[in-house]
């Protein structure tokens, strides 16, 4: 045999490393490939692929293992990237349940069909939760933030308006900031709900184009937003309520304040319509740990200056106290199939007229 | 080799040496030309194919072809493609083209004489040079560009410590500001490759010059167009890394109300619906457009040879700088790092020094000691180390086999290469992605038993297709300086093939291989848009972790935790040049010392 030259002893080397890379890839298996089991092995646990973008998300994962003994698999992601995932992989989908914030994603994803429908936990709705359990029952509500919190600086602001309409009027002039719906998940439905407050898409429209003539500021998520308020650079931030409050916890000088209406966006669970049985009847497990009294206490301590500022949607179970009362505040909510749908439609009008 | 001081004609002003045509003719029997034809050239473009050229081609022909992935019902269309000549997208794609080659031109601009006075002269504290090029790599591009938006918005430190100048935070957020930091993105690698090369290159090139009467321009005029390999490398992979950029599209570009074609990208995936094929669209002019700095330089380097490192190279004299050089210099120098790395290095650290968003100047430890309370801190850590240890060691060989393809001249395989390579540079890490999971998770890929998507496996060899093109680029500068006189001098003493290899070339390009190694390292380890869509499940690796705090209200945790996996980093980059310090033979340090500055 002809010793290899040089080249082809590197192409070799290189063809090795690659053969060894496909055996690597050989050995490992998907989680749910591996694990998938048919109609008939309903017996057998098979890992449960968790898509979350929730802070309590390992404590709960953890905790529903520890309680059934079934493996979960959790990717932890921010949502854009989840459901990036979701749509890219859904001719051969490899999660069993989604758990994010925002309905109208949800409904996005039924449209398609999916998600499995007609799947309801057996717990006691309080009216929060009964207002966000959809008709055909294709996902599960399982607490509400609010979108369009107003978050200020009481020092600054001693006297915060107390309408919408107040913010486009010269006292708020380059006062004022949010995000940018394409980058913060919880901000198209602050603005799906403002164009349903007053009455319609042009109306909204209206409104956000007379914010924007006022300075409103745009920063692409919570966290630059809030930076912006305690910098100095806006007054007024109008942002989730649950990153409002827990901002607040750490700087004593923020206070959080929800102009009428405030509009609901609450976190839900989906089950992916082409999982396994086996898999579907322990992501409905999940759901149904989620919201009983022991899954409530994950949520409420999993992550205590975030997501675990949320209002309840279950009777039964307290919001934290650090939580403004929502008593006399008009909550509206948003019809995430009308309004899930404009969605696209929306947020480009939005970039184009308001963010540049 | 030829007794020191002798007088060599350099091998790059005789272009038809016959050693080198004899050494091109063998090589191209072996390499990308005919050589693909060979057993293990055949492997290595059928990797290529199935890592880096696969998965980029399944994500483009959703733009023509989104019915063939199930996201639309057109099995052929050009509406997609249309649409990206207008609106918006029409004007962050001429933004991005403009914005690319200021930032190139600037990249080699800076990074040319910081590369000479680090390699050929004595500029004080010029080992720390080196050195510190690694942190600006080390940085995503986002950091620098919050260090500043933080530095000069109103209302920031600038301003509260009444420094406030409106026309500085007008220039920075804009576009001049954005340019800047991209062009600051560029500077390392045009460092890298234009050090690499000057280390190849031996004294009597600048020697010859100056006997012949010419003055130090003279010597520079002679030393350049030798090294314009590694200048019109940086230019090209500077562009296409600029172009692919989302670091600053998504932050400074972005409040500057500056649109950028990777921007658009992403609002195409990260809308939802996601508008898959829209970014495809996109993608498609991204690819298209590094055919320019590719077609430059194929101009530029036609019909020239530019081998000139072999056995009879001179160690190089590095030259005394005057007192006002020294000061000029050192000025400089020391102007760049603090706009490259004081800055965002402010930002990143006050960022987590802060308990309140910034909103004070109080300091306190609160986030390092919530990160250091944080369950699970250390896996992702270690999790991220083995997938860049992996990666890298992979890359680097790969990236030096691709370099050497790259170097043959004339074939039209090695020029398809390049414009593969660089054009899949250009791609932004999102499409490289979604391309990933739409190649490897077909329906027909599970029914015969492959299931890659979201395994380690896929991830990391995503890693290294993504990291594969910018490291040969890096390497080509350097690879295209060996003389095939360097192993067959080897050959003729006895060595085997592989030994002659070791001895005779691997001397002169270990440091280069080194430096590659941290390229892909730390590229890997900090890597965020594949490693958010291609993760397994219950294994997130350091920058997920990172994001994951980012996202969900904890800023200060996360810059706390940003900035101890940039102290990880760079511990990794001090360990890996130390112990080539004391292991590499005496020998191969020298060749390569320039690099070491």
């Amino acid at each position: 045999m002809t010793p290899m030259s040089h080249p082809h002893r590197m192409l070799g080397i290189a063809a090795l490393l690659g053969a060894g890379a496909l055996a690597l890839a050989a050995c490992s298996t998907t989680p749910t490939a591996s694990a998938s089991g048919g109609p008939g092995s309903k017996s057998a646990k098979v890992p449960l692929v968790v898509y979350s973008a929730q802070g309590y998300d390992h404590a709960m994962a953890q905790a529903f293992q520890k309680a059934t003994g079934i493996p979960v698999q959790l990717d932890d992601n921010s949502t854009g990237p989840l459901l990036t995932q979701i749509e890219a992989s859904k001719n051969n989908p490899h999660w069993g349940l989604l758990w994010v914030d925002g309905s109208t994603a949800f409904a996005g994803l039924d449209a398609q069909g999916l998600l499995l429908k007609g799947y309801e936990p057996n717990v006691s709705y309080n009216s929060l939760g009964t207002k966000n359990v959809p008709t055909d029952k294709s996902y599960v509500p399982t607490g509400v933030t609010l979108a369009g919190a107003m978050v200020y600086n009481k020092t600054k602001v001693p006297n915060p308006p107390t309408a919408w309409s107040q913010l486009t009027s010269s006292k708020w002039k380059g006062a004022v900031g949010t995000n940018d719906p394409t980058q913060s998940g919880p901000t198209y439905p602050f603005i799906a709900g403002m164009m349903n407050y007053l009455g319609g898409v042009s109306q909204g429209e209206r409104f956000f184009t007379r914010l924007k003539a006022n300075g409103l500021v745009i920063h692409p998520t919570n966290g630059p937003t809030l930076q912006a308020l305690t910098s100095g650079q806006i007054k007024i931030a109008l942002v989730q309520n649950s990153a409002g409050v827990g901002a607040a916890m750490g700087d004593k000088s923020l206070a959080v304040k929800y102009l009428d209406p405030v509009t609901m966006l609450p976190s839900c669970i989906g089950i992916d319509a082409k999982a396994s049985a086996t898999e579907q009847a322990e992501a409905k497990k999940f759901a149904q740990f989620v919201l009983s009294p022991a899954g409530q206490h994950v949520m409420q301590t999993g992550d205590p200056t975030g997501d675990s500022l949320y209002y309840p949607v279950v009777n039964g179970v307290s919001p934290l106290p650090t939580l403004p009362s929502l008593t006399g505040v008009k909550v509206q909510f948003i019809n995430p199939y009308t309004w899930g749908s404009r969605e696209p439609s929306v947020n480009t009008w939005f970039v184009n007229n308001v963010i540049r | 080799m030829t007794a020191a001081g002798t007088p060599v004609l350099p091998a790059a002003l005789v272009p038809d040496d016959p050693g080198t045509r004899r050494g091109a003719r063998r090589w191209r029997t072996l390499g990308a030309g005919q050589g693909a034809g060979s057993l293990p050239g055949l492997a290595f473009w059928i990797l290529l194919v199935l890592f880096i050229l696969g998965p980029s081609l399944c994500f483009l022909l959703l733009a023509i072809s989104p019915r063939l992935f199930d996201e639309g019902r057109a099995w052929f269309t050009l509406t997609y493609l249309r649409q990206s000549f207008t609106g918006l997208t029409a004007l962050a794609l001429t933004n991005s083209l403009w914005v690319s080659a200021a930032a190139a031109v600037m990249g080699i601009l800076i990074g040319v004489p910081i590369a000479w006075l680090t390699a050929r002269t004595m500029l004080p504290a010029r080992r720390f040079v080196a050195g510190s090029m690694w942190l600006l790599l080390l940085l995503p591009s986002w950091l620098p560009a919050i260090g500043w938006q933080r530095l000069v918005q109103q209302g920031g430190p600038m301003y509260r410590l009444g420094l406030g100048l409106p026309f500085v935070t007008h220039a920075i957020m804009g576009p001049f500001g954005v340019v800047l930091l991209l062009g600051l993105r560029c500077v390392p690698f045009t460092f890298l490759a234009v050090t690499a090369a000057l280390s190849g290159l031996g004294q009597e090139f600048e020697d010859a010059a100056r006997v012949h009467g010419g003055g130090r321009l003279a010597a520079a005029r002679v030393v350049l167009p030798i090294i314009a390999p590694a200048i019109w490398s940086a230019l090209a992979i500077g562009f296409a890394e600029t172009v692919s950029d989302f670091g600053v599209a998504a932050t400074l570009a972005y409040s500057s109300n500056f649109p950028l074609a990777t921007y658009q990208v992403f609002q195409d995936i990260g809308n939802f619906p996601p508008s898959f094929p829209g970014a495809a669209a996109m993608g498609w002019m991204l690819v298209a457009a590094v055919a320019i700095p590719l077609a430059l330089q194929a101009r530029a380097l036609r019909g020239r040879s530019y081998q000139v490192l072999s056995a009879r190279t001179r160690q190089i004299t590095r030259r005394p700088l005057s007192r006002v050089g020294t000061v000029a210099a050192v000025g400089g120098v020391g102007l760049f790092y603090l706009v490259a790395l004081g800055v965002p290095g402010f930002g990143a650290v006050s960022g987590s020094l802060l308990g309140d968003y910034g909103g004070s100047f109080s300091i306190t430890f609160a986030n390092y000691d919530a990160l250091f309370r944080q369950s699970g801190l250390l896996g992702p850590v270690e999790r991220s180390l083995f997938y860049g240890i992996v990666a890298a060691t992979v890359t680097a060989t790969g990236g030096f086999i691709a370099a050497r393809m790259l170097t043959r001249r004339g074939g039209r395989a090695a020029r398809l290469l390049d414009f593969l390579l660089l054009a899949s540079v250009a791609l932004p890490s999102v499409v490289f992605g979604a391309g990933y999971i739409f190649a490897y998770n077909l329906p027909i890929m599970s029914s015969l038993g492959i299931n890659l998507y979201q395994t380690v496996a896929l991830l990391v060899i995503a890693y290294i297709a993504a990291s594969l093109p910018t490291n040969a680029r890096v390497l080509v500068g350097v690879v295209s300086q060996i003389q095939p006189s360097l192993k067959d001098a080897a050959r003729a003493h006895g060595a085997r093939a592989f030994g002659a290899w070791v001895r005779g070339v691997l001397p002169a390009v270990s440091r280069p291989i080194v430096m590659a190694w941290l390229l892909t390292f730390c590229a890997v380890f900090l890597e965020l848009p594949l490693s958010q869509l291609l993760y397994a499940p219950n294994q997130p690796p350091l920058s997920v972790a990172i994001e994951d705090n980012l996202s969900n209200y904890h800023f200060g945790v996360g810059m706390a935790q940003s900035v101890l996996a940039v102290a990880i980093a760079l511990g990794v980059v001090a360990i890996t040049l130390g112990a080539y310090r004391i292991l590499a033979p005496a020998g191969w340090r020298r060749i390569g010392g320039a690099n070491r500055g």
